[in-house]
């Protein structure tokens, strides 16, 4: 709204009107007064915006006038016409704040002038008030707007799940979560401005903050770590944790970490080991029934030939049914001492033997057999292995388990293309140890296959194998101090070697 | 002229002792040791039945069974299934078998579960063969 009534003053009744006149003529709205005393009252009524006084008027003359009117508003104009060569009283008016001096006699182009500067100030200041009044209400939505979202900030970290600790830079704590209150089991109003790093943690994982605050430039975020936290009233809480070191315009001033309990992660890995131990069981003892049952159909198959044979007295039958018991009385002795080997701790019995001619012993025993499914057996010796010390029953055994599970892994194979072939090497590795590699070129082993190789029970074999073979290889071998290496791939065939301490005879 | 009855079963004991069965029985028996022969001899030999094993190396008893039940040629001949597995798990593979290829197979009409005496086995096969 711009200035537009004016107050015009002066003992001069035909000053006054003809100033009226001029200015209600320029669009202004004018009262008048005829002395500094009426000039107060028509001020006080009727609040003009400027006041043009006289400067000299009996009674209250204008500088008295200029007074009361900045006593009562000091933001009016008020524009003060004087004498030539007033200056002591144009001091003392701009003393009192006038705002304006235009000479008499009153020129309408210098009144226009200095109006218009007076209004040009009250239009900036009424500006300047918008201004004023507007940034007051920027401040409050501002302020408003940051106590939203701080609250917002501290709502989040006090439901955070994780715990959330936070040091300035002397590693005061200044944010200490909820789940940090139960975390660590002190009180958040115990904590936060009172504890440094050094009361809230073990000495070990303030020092690696404390490295890391060193360290570290920039605000690199740690890779999570795991640790166990000792709390105040006693508990171990396993913890995965990781945190951050806080700079502003690179000065260090804090860091923030955050603790996640892995308490109930880690309960539940248990139990997982639990029940993975138990089908273990489950699948050791139904593999185990599975290979009883299948020497009893043997064995119930056996006698039902051998009765055959008696009853028509053949003899052909009898033997073939005859036979089948055997095989499958030996199959019940294999396991019965398989079952033995793995259950019980052996010490291997050293004594000189040749591991060669042990090998050539096993490789008579399965030679048939192989042949008679198309599948060949090679070997190829290190004669400088010579005479060693050795358990030669387990060398024996190691191998026999080896060397059939390869025939077994040809006879598997359904490429019936392939030329299969077991290769059979001994050899003495720079490590000292004496080795036997059993390579075959048969159906080879996936992924799960392997990772089950050394189960108990685990068999690929259906219910002609028992799943001990390797496992009781295994124990064999590391009684033995040595170690079984696997390499297998799918449709390729496996080699397994076996590597035992050189130890000569003596 | 006696009927022909094929065991195909990887274990010399098992087939030894269905031999004698059949023998016993005035049938003609044919062995074979693996999935892939078993499948040969049946081209070759047109058998009236198949007594069928299901975990045999090269070519199960899964697959040969399947084979068989799909081709026209040989969808007629008679199986029982003679095996150390339940028929569950059977069922189970031929099952995945048929998820991953398509195609149903109808469920063994005879599915002997090993131990069998030689009386039980017997009956499935004259039940089949008369």
């Amino acid at each position: 709204m711009s200035a537009n009534k004016i107050l015009i003053v002066d003992d001069e009744e035909i000053i006054v009107r003809l100033l009226s006149m001029s200015l209600r003529s320029d669009g202004y709205e004018t009262v008048t007064a005829l002395s500094g005393e009426q000039g107060l009252e028509v001020f006080k009524a009727e609040s003009p915006d400027i006041v043009v006084t006289d400067i000299k008027m009996p009674g209250m003359d204008g500088l008295e006038l200029l007074k009361m009117i900045k006593e009562i508003d000091p933001e009016k104009e008020v524009i003060i016409v004087t004498g030539h060569g007033d200056i002591d009283s144009t001091i003392t008016a701009l003393q009192y704040g006038a705002s304006d001096f235009i000479n008499k006699p009153v020129r309408d182009e210098s009144l226009a002038i200095a109006l218009d500067r007076a209004k040009a100030k009250i239009d900036i200041r009424e500006k300047l008030r918008e201004y004023t009044e507007n940034l007051e209400l920027k401040i409050a939505e501002a302020t408003e707007d940051i106590r939203r979202k701080s609250n917002f900030q501290r709502l989040l970290i006090k439901s955070s799940n994780d715990a959330i600790v936070a040091f300035d830079h002397d590693w005061k704590v200044v944010v200490y979560n909820p789940e940090a209150a139960r975390m660590f089991g002190e009180a958040a109003k115990d904590v936060r401005h009172k504890m440094t790093i050094d009361d809230l943690y073990t000495p070990k994982i303030a020092r690696i903050f404390k490295n890391q605050a060193k360290k570290e430039k920039q605000h690199n975020m740690l890779p999570w770590r795991e640790n166990i936290i000792n709390t105040k009233d006693g508990r171990q809480i396993p913890v995965r944790y990781n945190s951050n070191v806080l700079h502003e315009k690179g000065d260090f001033v804090g860091t923030v970490s955050f603790f996640q309990d892995l308490t109930e992660i880690k309960r539940l890995e248990t139990e997982l080991v639990q029940s993975e131990r138990l089908a273990a069981v489950g699948q050791t003892i139904s593999g185990l029934a599975h290979y009883v049952k299948n020497i009893l159909i043997g064995l119930q198959g056996g006698s039902y030939v051998v009765d055959v044979g008696i009853a028509k007295n053949n003899t052909e039958k009898f033997k073939t049914g005859w036979e089948t018991i055997k095989r499958n009385i030996k199959r019940i002795g294999d396991l019965t001492q398989d079952l033995l080997t793995y259950s019980k701790q052996r010490e291997p019995e050293f004594e000189p033997c040749l591991p060669n001619d042990i090998v050539d012993e096993v490789i008579e025993l399965v030679k048939d057999f192989a042949e008679s499914k198309d599948v060949f057996i090679s070997k190829e010796f290190d004669p400088g292995i010579g005479e060693v010390a050795a358990d030669s029953q387990t060398i024996h055994r190691s191998l026999l388990n080896l060397i059939n599970n390869a025939i077994d892994a040809c006879i598997e194979d359904e490429d019936t293309s392939k030329k299969h072939e077991v290769k059979v090497k001994t050899y003495r590795d720079k490590n000292n140890y004496f080795c036997f590699e059993v390579k075959d070129n048969g159906c080879g082993m996936d992924k799960n296959t392997q990772k089950q190789l050394f189960d108990p029970m685990f068999s690929s074999k259906g219910g002609k194998g028992t799943g001990l073979g390797l496992l009781v290889t295994s124990k064999l071998i590391e009684e033995h101090n040595g170690v079984i290496e696997t390499k297998t791939s799918l449709g390729d065939g496996s080699t397994f070697t076996i590597k035992l301490p050189y130890e000569k005879a003596n | 002229m006696s009927k022909k009855v094929l065991v195909v079963d990887d274990d010399q004991d098992v087939r030894s002792f269905v031999v004698t069965v059949l023998e016993e029985n005035q049938y003609m028996p044919l062995v074979a040791q693996d999935g892939i022969e078993g499948f040969e001899m049946i081209e070759k030999e047109k058998p009236d039945l198949v007594i069928l094993d299901v975990l045999m190396p090269r070519g199960s008893g899964i697959r040969l069974y399947r084979k068989l039940k799909t081709d026209k040629n040989f969808n007629q001949i008679p199986i029982i299934m003679f095996t150390g597995i339940t028929l569950r798990s059977f069922l189970k593979s031929q099952k995945a078998l048929e998820e991953f290829k398509g195609g149903e197979v109808p469920e063994p009409d005879i599915y002997l579960e090993k131990p069998v005496e030689p009386e039980e086995l017997i009956a499935a096969i004259k039940k089949k063969l008369g």
